[in-house]
């Protein structure tokens, strides 16, 4: 090698190694001032669909409009991988200014010092006072409500009538009866009465309507018993073919809305969060009827709740609180912004949003609206789970199998249940 | 990993065997000092450009791999800072964890029953492919094809819908009044689906049985076939005994390999492990670990005891081979 080739070799690793470091420099976040002169940069994370993301990205806009001087980057990712990307990137010092949340992941991540306390910070005067204790942890305000559910019954009229039933009434049906009518529906042949799914929150309502609490502090507070009478539901459904068999349940249970039961007009009647009403009336084309949960022999509540459906929240290493807070802040109380998001969050709770937003809404929001007006007054109220619940509907959903596909005995499924629980979420 | 290692053999810039220099006159010595700053200069240079498979291996490779041997030692949240607790996490594994002894057992039955299915399968393709087919480089690739797709999303997704309640194998019973289960939803079949999905993808060692049988020299066969030895016959005691290299090779390969599933059961199951934890993959109880229950140190443990399960299988392996394995040099 002569002393110009040499020289040239040098100036070429110079030069790739010059690139190199370069395009490091781009593919970092470059601390966030660098972009846009004195602009400040947060980065706003959150799951979901398509839809979402299209819905969000207008109202990033709307906001980066009023707010010229904040440059909002969407942190968008699928439900599956989201909670995977926060976490790592709060261990990687690299947290999302302000994060989606949803209420069994709170404590996890307040409890382990990721989130900002945004008491003062997000004027939260016109939101559901009641709602929004629920984004509280040891009487901090770690995050802000967007909007809530309820986990409520969904029927298909239309079905019920071919099969010659009639809608039940809702306020004083019970589980028995519940039960009855899906082997009716059933037994006349075609559809499927119901279809289950072992959600926690149907257990947290089955539990309140017995006088128990889901969580009691950091222990369970739901007993053997109740657990056991829950299963019996699913066994009596399975026996009574009022439901598939387990098999084809838990294989429904692992698709989405669209792919139930009641999705494609194949069942009757189905538990499901009341924004789900929205893509279960799209696949089956039908009009679909929410309904109360049925109640307990005796129960004096009806055990049903508002859930948020999720939570904003600010991280705790965030560089810009103050721009964090104003985008929770113009995404729950701006009703330009609630314009464009409408439901999608859930429904709004702020009052005066709400009433602005209200004959936007499409007509099945209109409807789980009045639902939620007409059952209000008969909710229980809602606290953060404990941290580890983000394990729960694994937990349960495992152990219910396992009973259900004759593995283990109630009792010995009930023990397990709760040995497991417990250790989730006392860790 | 394994391609990486070839390369870095392949880059590695050969040297010359350096002659002992005889006693030579002072403008010779010279001329060898020359020499070998022209050598140390193109060591130079090989490192230089050597230098981004370096820095890939240390910190994309050996960086990680030390970090996850400390983290195992600790209790790491993501959220929150490690703290060493020295041993619990791998004391735990053994005395407390039931899932863990659980996904363990489902990842052994799945490694002990569709490897050795696998190999044989492929074998007896190959066997059939060696027959002089025409259009051999044809059937080959087809028959590699699922090798290439089978860890896929997309097939895991695919076999979800064929053995559903209504899926292919269903409708296909159905013709002979057979009525099916949800053949992926029920925990005593679920695995099972898994397994045909391994053997599946057999042609991998397909190829490689098929190259083997290519070494073996055809006159072995035209003297036996003298002797008056059947097609069964010549198989037992020709074909089988010089293909045990290729056999070992293979078995090898795919034990490590089989272990280390992870998309299979995490499309498939909805990335639960279940019905039931019927299909809870080690590897996908150790993410489970690690991103759904915030147990990170937990999780570095889990990989660290599969590392060391799957070096000592290895081992075994090894030493195994000794007593079946025919090499055509030794005696």
């Amino acid at each position: 090698m002569n002393p110009s080739s040499r020289k040239k070799m040098w100036t070429a690793v110079v030069v790739s190694a010059a690139l190199m470091t370069g395009a490091g420099a781009c593919g970092g976040d470059g601390g966030g001032e660098a972009a846009g002169g004195d602009k400040v940069r947060i980065t706003f994370a959150y799951w979901g669909s398509d839809a979402r993301q299209k819905l969000t990205d207008q109202v990033i806009q709307k906001f980066e409009e009023k707010n010229p001087t904040i440059d909002v980057e969407g942190d968008f990712s699928n439900w599956d991988s989201y909670y995977e990307k926060i976490a790592t990137k709060v261990a990687a010092n690299d947290a999302p200014d302000v994060m989606s949340i949803e209420i069994r992941g709170l404590s996890e991540y307040a409890g382990r010092g990721a989130l900002a306390d945004l008491s003062g910070k997000v004027p939260a005067a016109d939101l559901d006072q009641q709602v929004l204790t629920s984004g509280q942890i040891d009487g901090k305000q770690y995050a802000i409500p967007t909007g809530v559910n309820a986990f409520s019954m969904i029927a298909n009229p239309s079905v019920l009538e071919k099969a010659k039933q009639k809608l039940p009434d809702d306020s004083s049906w019970t589980w028995d009866q519940w039960i009855g009518l899906a082997k009716d529906i059933s037994g006349a042949g075609g559809v499927t009465g119901a279809e289950y799914n072992p959600n926690p929150a149907w257990l947290q309502i089955f539990a309140a309507q017995r006088g128990e609490k889901m969580y009691d502090g950091t222990k369970m507070g739901v007993s053997a018993e109740t657990l056991k009478a829950w299963w019996s539901i699913h066994q009596r459904l399975i026996e009574t073919k009022g439901s598939p068999d387990a098999a084809k349940s838990a294989e429904i249970g692992a698709t989405g809305p669209e792919q139930s039961l009641l999705g494609t007009n194949a069942g009757a009647m189905g538990m499901w969060w009341s924004n789900q009403l929205n893509a279960l009336s799209k696949s089956s084309g039908q009009e679909l009827t929410l309904l109360r949960m049925p109640k307990a022999e005796g129960a004096s509540t009806s055990g049903m709740f508002l859930q948020p459906a999720m939570f904003y929240t600010a991280s705790a290493k965030s560089e810009h609180p103050a721009e964090a807070a104003k985008l929770i802040d113009f995404l729950v109380n701006d009703p330009d912004a609630a314009g464009i998001l409408l439901s999608d969050r859930g429904l709004p709770t702020n009052a005066k949003v709400l009433a602005a937003v209200k004959d936007k809404l499409p007509p099945v929001d209109q409807k789980t609206l009045a639902f939620v007006d007409q059952v209000k007054s008969e909710l229980s109220p809602i606290v953060a789970p404990p941290k580890g619940a983000l394990q729960m509907e694994d937990i349960l959903k495992r152990n219910t199998e396992e009973l259900l596909f004759g593995k283990v005995t109630p009792d010995q499924a009930a023990q397990k249940f709760l040995a497991e629980a417990n250790a989730a979420i006392a860790g | 990993m394994y391609a990486s290692m070839s390369d870095s053999v392949s880059v590695t810039p050969e040297r010359a065997p350096v002659a002992q220099p005889p006693p030579q006159p002072p403008g010779r010595r010279r001329r060898v000092r020359q020499v070998n700053v022209h050598r140390r200069r193109e060591a130079r240079t090989a490192y230089v450009f050597l230098a981004p498979w370096f820095i890939g291996l240390f910190v994309i490779t050996v960086g990680p791999i030390l970090a996850s041997l400390y983290l195992s030692f600790t209790d790491y949240s993501l959220l929150e800072p490690a703290t060493l607790v020295g041993l619990d996490n791998y004391d735990k594994m053994f005395t407390e964890d039931d899932r863990f002894l659980a996904s363990l057992k489902v990842t052994t039955i799945y490694v002990v029953v569709s490897v050795p299915l696998q190999l044989a399968f492929a074998l007896a393709l190959a066997l059939a492919l060696d027959r002089g087919l025409r259009g051999l480089p044809f059937y080959r690739s087809v028959y590699y094809l699922p090798s290439l797709l089978g860890g896929s999303v997309a097939i895991a997704i695919l076999w979800r819908k064929i053995f559903g309640t209504e899926g292919l194998v269903n409708s296909l019973l159905g013709l002979f009044g057979i009525e099916g289960t949800g053949w992926v939803s029920d925990p005593d079949t679920a695995l099972g689906t898994l397994i045909i999905l391994h053997v599946w993808t057999f042609g991998a060692p397909m190829v490689i049985f098929l190259a083997g049988l290519r070494q073996i020299p055809q006159s072995y066969y035209e003297a036996a076939a003298v002797d008056g030895a059947s097609r069964i016959r010549q198989f037992w005691s020709i074909t089988l005994p010089l293909l045990t290299p290729i056999i070992f090779f293979n078995l090898v390969l795919e034990v490590i390999k089989s272990f280390q599933s992870f998309t299979q059961s995490f499309i498939v199951s909805g990335g639960s492990g279940g019905p039931a934890d019927s299909t809870l993959f080690y590897t996908l109880y150790l993410y489970l670990k690690g991103f759904k229950s915030y147990e990170m140190g937990y999780a570095a443990a889990m990989a660290w005891v599969l590392l060391l399960l799957i070096a000592g299988l290895t081992g075994v392996n090894f030493i195994a081979s000794k007593y079946w394995v025919f090499y055509g040099d030794t005696k």
